[in-house]
């Protein structure tokens, strides 16, 4: 239970001082990105993420002192209250206007469906662990195939496109390590291919119109596509050593709308070029390293399913987001994980690093 | 070893994206370093028009007028002592307004920054002609909305307002862009979503004087659908006029249907203060007013005690409940005794012997005070709720609220206290907790013009071309006999000379209706009235309602006789 001196050996300082490296960086730029709004300091987005970041530094040293058996012991009832809190926003959002994907408590947007994919981690790694052996069975899919479908749903009705899509690969990598015929899991693709366009036909005008403006940007020079040219104008502009922090003309003229949430990359390609855009891609394949690590040092099967669905988690968040700022993938509202602006990221961001530290801690631990 | 099999898939999408930044950062360096230095996209919005709204007889009512502002971009400014003429001889602007409009142009040196709003069309006109040949300067246009009736029928539209930059947050998604206006209030709020145009636009590049050279995209914009209310404007107008500077309410009705021919909340303000600009101090003047509240809709937003109005439920429910008879009379001395507590009648000297119609006639207390003990707080809860009180009607607009039908566990929940009998006796006579809305009332009136059935009051017959579905009313399962004997008391109430609501009568049309005097804790009585008419095949119903206007049987009554006699006038009646 408590914590004793070989677990702290084997504390991951690395991998915790390159996420805390990545989020001064993200700190930086969501200054640089908002200052153009003449906020005082007691106002700003940074404070803001700072106080973020301190809730989420009491969640961190919970996540850390318990061991993670104990989350996976509680993974159903976790899994069950996130999915409640889905539909409690999805009625909200209902009542409202239009589109709600959080509410807030105490002045702070909270956004379950961040959180879900931490909750999805952990349902699964307690189903697939638990049935240790035999996932080879179809029988065995079921109900991993249900706890996915459940928040897929209810995230893709909020609607938000990108979260519910990110649930799948998390899915599939953790039934893949978990054991689970190769055969069988082809198939659910080609059968979640086949069933796509009923999926289209799910989404609402703005997102259809969003995939399609990433086949052709034309398609809505105002919307999406608008903000795709002029990210792309304030990337390619950075070169290779950028403009300087405070210096990217593209940021600080207001071109990129959401350059301090979604697309604060486009700030960070702009100040800070190609030069300060690889060492920040490093660093997250530094954390992918450490976390696939983690998951092969660790004899305990629940301990791998959950430190490789991080690992998929975090790297997917990456590569997605950067991707939407350059044009190479559909604009679909991921965050950049540490980096953007937004405290149910963020926390749940925190957590994640936190369960992959606490599998690392106790690996041999049985 | 099967997480290679993830590794390799990632590692994959890794090298994409680091190839990708390479080709965008370092291959096409110098393009998108001249895009980025000369900013030379530009997005020339074209907003899609809010929907225009008509009354029943297709009069428009709300449109979106074109308005012109002047624009200035500083970077694209050529000739400034140039400009600064044009301004000046044009819009007579002052040397010093001019030093201004420059400065505050300058703070955002590439985006074009509204230095004169809603200019008269000549004066636009003859700027965008100058502006061929001054650069720096443009006319932008934009839909304005324009509330052509100014104050009247003002809560039925509510009001619009820019929205702010919190609320783009979760409104982007559905197309709101900074500026944009939204309903804040009524109808605008209401149907905003069928109301608000999809807003278009062209994408252009331009050279470096800010001239056009090509155009990237467009989209076309959309209008927003059309509202047809069930309103009639000239009714509207009489409604509003005859509630003159009361404050509170006057709803007309077709009892048939819950069509909505009229409503009136007043003090009123001009929602075209909201689109206009520089009206800032006359927005904070509406918007802070507590004491007139203009700004709230007394017809469904506030909840008062109805006072005698309520007899309508008392008298219906001992009638259902077979508690009386049409010849049961109870003996009015001028007060009740309940133990030691006398309850009084309004008459002192007393009504002598009263059966149900004239207990409503004369609105009777000490003969509600006996049905109402007969009945039980139980059974007025029942008939309370029964009637619509306790929840909104689910009209149309916005804010509507519920008010309350109180009871035992009501009172246990929100008084913490048992229910005294009493209570019973004030509940009989429409005092103590209960507390409704205008609107409420108004319905509990059509009951009785439209034998026994709760309707759904609607202020919108259709939007764009989609006639709306009528909700079905609601049959309450009333006998006729009760009925009849109700609607004889209201009857009464209006055409006999002692009646309460004598003010009301009409020649020609018969008019029936029930007057209410509400005391409250605030001042002065709230006064009631509410009727319907022509009596035997009953047309219009009406409620009006004066916060501490005294006596139902005074004003109330004679500003429904105006609105009958309109309704007359205009062939309703």
């Amino acid at each position: 239970m408590m914590i004793d001196r070989r677990m702290y050996k084997d504390f991951d300082v690395m991998l915790a001082t390159m996420a805390l490296v990545i989020f001064i960086l993200g700190l930086l730029t969501i200054w640089s990105s908002t200052q153009a709004k003449g906020l005082p300091f007691a106002q700003s987005y940074v404070l803001k993420q700072l106080m973020w970041f301190g809730v989420g530094m009491i969640f961190f040293i919970i996540v850390i002192k318990v061991s993670y058996h104990k989350f996976l012991d509680m993974a159903y009832i976790i899994y069950a209250v996130n999915v409640l809190l889905l539909v409690f926003v999805l009625i909200m959002g209902h009542a409202r206007l239009g589109a709600q994907r959080w509410f807030s408590i105490a002045g702070f947007a909270f956004q379950p469906s961040e959180f879900m994919k931490i909750s999805l981690i952990l349902a699964l790694s307690a189903y697939v662990g638990q049935k240790k052996g035999s996932m080879e069975s179809l029988e065995n899919l079921i109900v991993p195939t249900a706890l996915l479908v459940i928040p897929f749903v209810l995230v893709l009705l909020q609607p938000d496109l990108g979260t519910a899509l990110l649930l799948v690969p998390i899915f599939f990598a953790i039934l893949l390590v978990g054991g689970a015929k190769l055969k069988y899991l082809t198939r659910m693709i080609l059968l979640g291919i086949a069933f796509m366009p009923v999926f289209w036909h799910l989404l609402r005008g703005y997102q259809k119109q969003r995939l399609m403006v990433f086949i052709n940007p034309n398609v809505d020079p105002l919307g999406a596509g608008y903000t795709i040219i002029q990210s792309k104008i304030a990337i390619g502009s950075g070169g290779l050593i950028g403009k300087g922090w405070l210096n990217g003309t593209q940021n600080q003229l207001n071109f990129i709308p959401e350059r301090h949430t979604d697309f604060i990359f486009s700030v960070i390609g702009e100040e800070w070029g190609f030069l300060g855009a690889i060492v920040l891609v490093l660093l997250y394949l530094l954390i992918i390293y450490r976390a696939f690590d983690i998951g092969n040092l660790t004899s305990d099967r629940y301990g791998k399913c959950m430190a490789t669905g991080i690992a998929v988690l975090l790297s997917l968040q990456v590569v997605i987001n950067i991707g939407m700022t350059i044009g190479l993938m559909p604009v679909v509202g991921i965050p950049l994980p540490l980096v953007s602006y937004g405290g149910s990221s963020l926390l749940a961001t925190i957590i994640a690093i936190g369960l992959l530290l606490n599998i690392g801690m106790r690996r041999s631990t049985f | 070893m099967r997480d290679r099999i993830l590794i390799i898939a990632l590692s994959i999408l890794f090298a994409l994206i680091v190839t990708g930044l390479f080709y965008n950062q370092i291959l096409r360096y110098s393009y998108y370093s001249k895009m980025s230095r000369n900013n030379s996209i530009r997005v020339l919005p074209i907003g899609g028009s809010r929907g225009t709204i008509y009354d029943r007889n297709e009069k428009p009512l709300v449109t979106s007028r074109l308005s012109f502002d002047a624009v200035i971009s500083y970077q694209e400014i050529g000739d400034r002592r140039r400009l600064a003429e044009l301004l000046s001889n044009v819009l007579g602007m002052t040397g010093e307004q001019i030093m201004n409009a420059f400065e505050k142009a300058g703070r955002r040196p590439f985006a074009g920054v509204i230095i004169a709003e809603d200019i008269p069309k000549d004066k636009a006109l003859a700027l965008e002609e100058a502006s061929f040949d001054t650069s720096g300067l443009d006319i932008e246009t934009k839909a304005k909305r324009n509330y052509i009736y100014k104050h009247f029928g003002c809560h039925i539209f509510g009001y619009l307002s820019e929205v702010t930059e919190a609320e783009l947050d979760s409104l982007k998604d559905d197309g709101y862009r900074m500026h944009d206006m939204i309903g804040r209030s009524g109808l605008e709020k209401y149907y905003e979503g069928s109301l608000k145009g999809v807003d278009g636009g062209t994408q252009i590049e331009v050279d470096n004087r800010g001239h056009q050279t090509r155009v990237l995209g467009m989209k076309e914009p959309e209008s927003g659908q059309d509202l047809y209310l069930t309103i009639d404007i000239r009714l509207q107008i009489v409604s509003d006029k005859l509630l003159g500077d009361h404050k509170g309410a006057v709803v007309v009705m077709d009892p048939r249907n819950g069509e909505i021919l009229a409503l009136s909340s007043h003090p009123t303000f001009d929602p075209n203060i909201f689109v206009e600009h520089n009206t800032s101090s006359q927005r904070m003047e509406l918007l802070t007013d507590n004491k007139g509240r203009p700004m709230s809709n007394k017809a469904i937003s506030s909840t008062y005690p109805p006072g005698s109005v309520f007899k309508i439920v008392t008298a219906s429910a001992a009638l259902e409940e077979k508690k009386i008879t049409h010849n049961t009379r109870f003996f009015c001395s001028g007060v009740y005794k309940l133990g030691s507590a006398g309850f009084h009648c309004w008459k002192d000297s007393g009504h002598g012997a009263q059966n149900v119609v004239e207990g409503l006639m004369n609105s009777c207390n000490v003969f509600f005070y006996n049905i109402g003990r007969a009945l039980g707080v139980d059974r007025l809860e029942t008939f309370t709720k029964l009637f619509g009180y306790g929840k909104p009607t689910d009209i149309d607009l916005t804010d509507e609220v519920g008010g309350t039908a109180p009871g035992k566990d009501w009172k246990v929940a929100h008084k913490k206290g048992i229910w005294y009998e009493g209570e019973t006796l004030n509940y009989a006579i429409g005092q103590g907790y209960l507390s409704v809305t205008p609107i409420q009332v108004l319905r509990m009136t059509a009951v009785m013009a439209n034998n026994g059935n709760l309707v759904h009051p609607h202020v919108v017959k259709k939007i764009g071309s989609n006639e709306l579905q009528n909700q079905k009313p609601k049959d309450l399962g009333l006998r006729d006999d009760t009925l009849r004997e109700v609607r004889t008391g209201m009857f009464e109430a209006v055409n006999n000379d002692s009646g309460t609501a004598k003010r009301t009568k009409l020649s020609g049309t018969i008019v029936a209706g029930k007057t209410g005097t509400a005391q409250n804790p605030h001042g002065r009585t709230h006064a009631w009235f509410c009727g319907f008419a022509p009596f035997s095949d009953p047309k219009i119903c009406v409620v009006v309602f004066l916060e501490h206007g005294g006596k139902g049987g005074v004003e109330p009554a004679a500003i429904a006789r105006g609105i009958f006699e309109e309704a007359k006038n205009l062939g309703y009646i």
